[in-house]
């Protein structure tokens, strides 16, 4: 072999070309087969706290820094719902935006107070590189998230 | 060490002659190979290395670029209504990928690359397009363990081999430069470094 690193390259080519564009898996494999509607989280989030659920929707946002979660788009207009991961467990690419997802996770409701929210949209702004306004927060919020296992973006 | 093989080993007669295991020599050789072996791999998290410091300071993986354009107020209604407007005034011919609306002032368009987000009453348009950076998105990704499954064991083993060259390495000299002479002081400077550093993090402000 003449030139191994350039018999090399053609393969790594070869193999990334006959991956692109298939569905990519993050995480744990998916167990669940019937998907709950986002909305139906949100409407009645106790229901759910602590429950896994598989949720489907268009990816409308993702971490910019670390991956580290997703915004799914409800099957209903003006909601979303965040799917968080561990840092570092699973790390969403930029490119996942726009896709549609099958996220797998545990959902959790949790209550922040005015401080904690503060801190969130200061650390959150600085993240996304964008402007934070503490007298927005006008009061103690309930978020809903899910906490991801793992996805499927296609 | 003794080896009971090896050139000269065996001496005619009865007696055998055991030779020392020459253990300067494959340490060198294991320091050299290996060596060889994890320049790659070092050149991918080193660079990384330095990239992923900074994620305070910049995106280390992507590249992404805002713009801004007008477009007409968009008053339509329905969905579809206002996704098809959106559509013909950005002269866009392809479809989305995924549209969204945060909020009923708000459409996002979602294409490949590009996510197009209008403020319907006014017509104001952000342009948001995410390039990744050419190899460091890669090296990135490899450095945080993106990939995960055998990934996982070949970083294993990659961070295995450096401690095997460090050693190594230790013990490739031997005289004034080697780890009795001046390889001494540079390795305690080194050891020093992390050890110092670790006291002022922790008990000064």
């Amino acid at each position: 072999m003449k030139h191994p690193v350039a018999v090399l390259l053609v393969v790594v080519l070869v193999v990334c070309s006959a991956l692109a564009g298939s569905p990519k898996k993050y995480g744990k494999e998916i167990t669940l087969k019937e998907p709950t509607r986002v909305s139906a989280i949100l409407a009645d989030p106790e229901k759910y706290n602590g429950k896994k659920v598989l949720v489907e929707g268009a990816v409308v946002d993702v971490c910019k820094k670390r991956g580290c979660w997703i915004r799914l788009a409800s099957d209903k207009e003006f909601e979303s719902i965040r799917f968080k991961v561990e840092d570092g467990v699973i790390v969403f690419p930029m490119e996942a935006k726009g896709k549609t997802a099958r996220a797998e996770g545990v959902v959790s409701v949790k209550t922040y107070s005015v401080e904690d929210l503060v801190a969130q949209g200061k650390e959150h702004a600085k993240e996304q590189g964008t402007a934070f306004d503490p007298s927005t927060v006008k009061g103690p919020k309930t978020v809903v998230q899910i906490n991801g296992e793992g996805a499927v973006v296609k | 060490m003794y080896s009971s093989t090896g050139k000269g080993a065996e001496v005619a007669g009865s007696r055998s002659v055991r030779v020392p295991f020459k253990w300067r020599k494959w340490n060198t050789i294991l320091h050299r190979d290996i060596g060889y072996l994890v320049v790659g791999l070092t050149l991918v998290y080193g660079i990384s290395g330095i990239a992923v410091n900074h994620t305070a300071d910049w995106n280390p993986s992507y590249h992404v670029e805002k713009r801004t354009m007008q477009i007409e107020p968009i008053v339509e209604e329905q969905r579809e209504a206002i996704v098809r407007a959106a559509l013909d005034r950005l002269g866009l011919t392809e479809d989305p990928q995924n549209t969204f609306r945060p909020d009923p002032e708000t459409l996002q368009l979602f294409f490949e690359q590009e996510m197009y987000a209008i403020d319907l009453p006014t017509g104001k348009v952000v342009v948001e397009a995410v390039q990744p950076r050419r190899v460091l998105f890669e090296f990135n990704q490899l450095h945080l363990n993106a990939p995960k499954r055998v990934w996982t064991y070949i970083a294993d083993l990659y961070a295995a081999a450096l401690i095997v060259v460090a050693i190594t390495g230790l013990f490739v000299l031997k005289g004034r430069t080697g780890i009795t002479g001046r390889g001494a002081w540079l390795t305690a400077m080194g050891v020093l470094v992390p050890v110092l550093y670790w006291l002022y993090y922790i008990y000064l402000p």
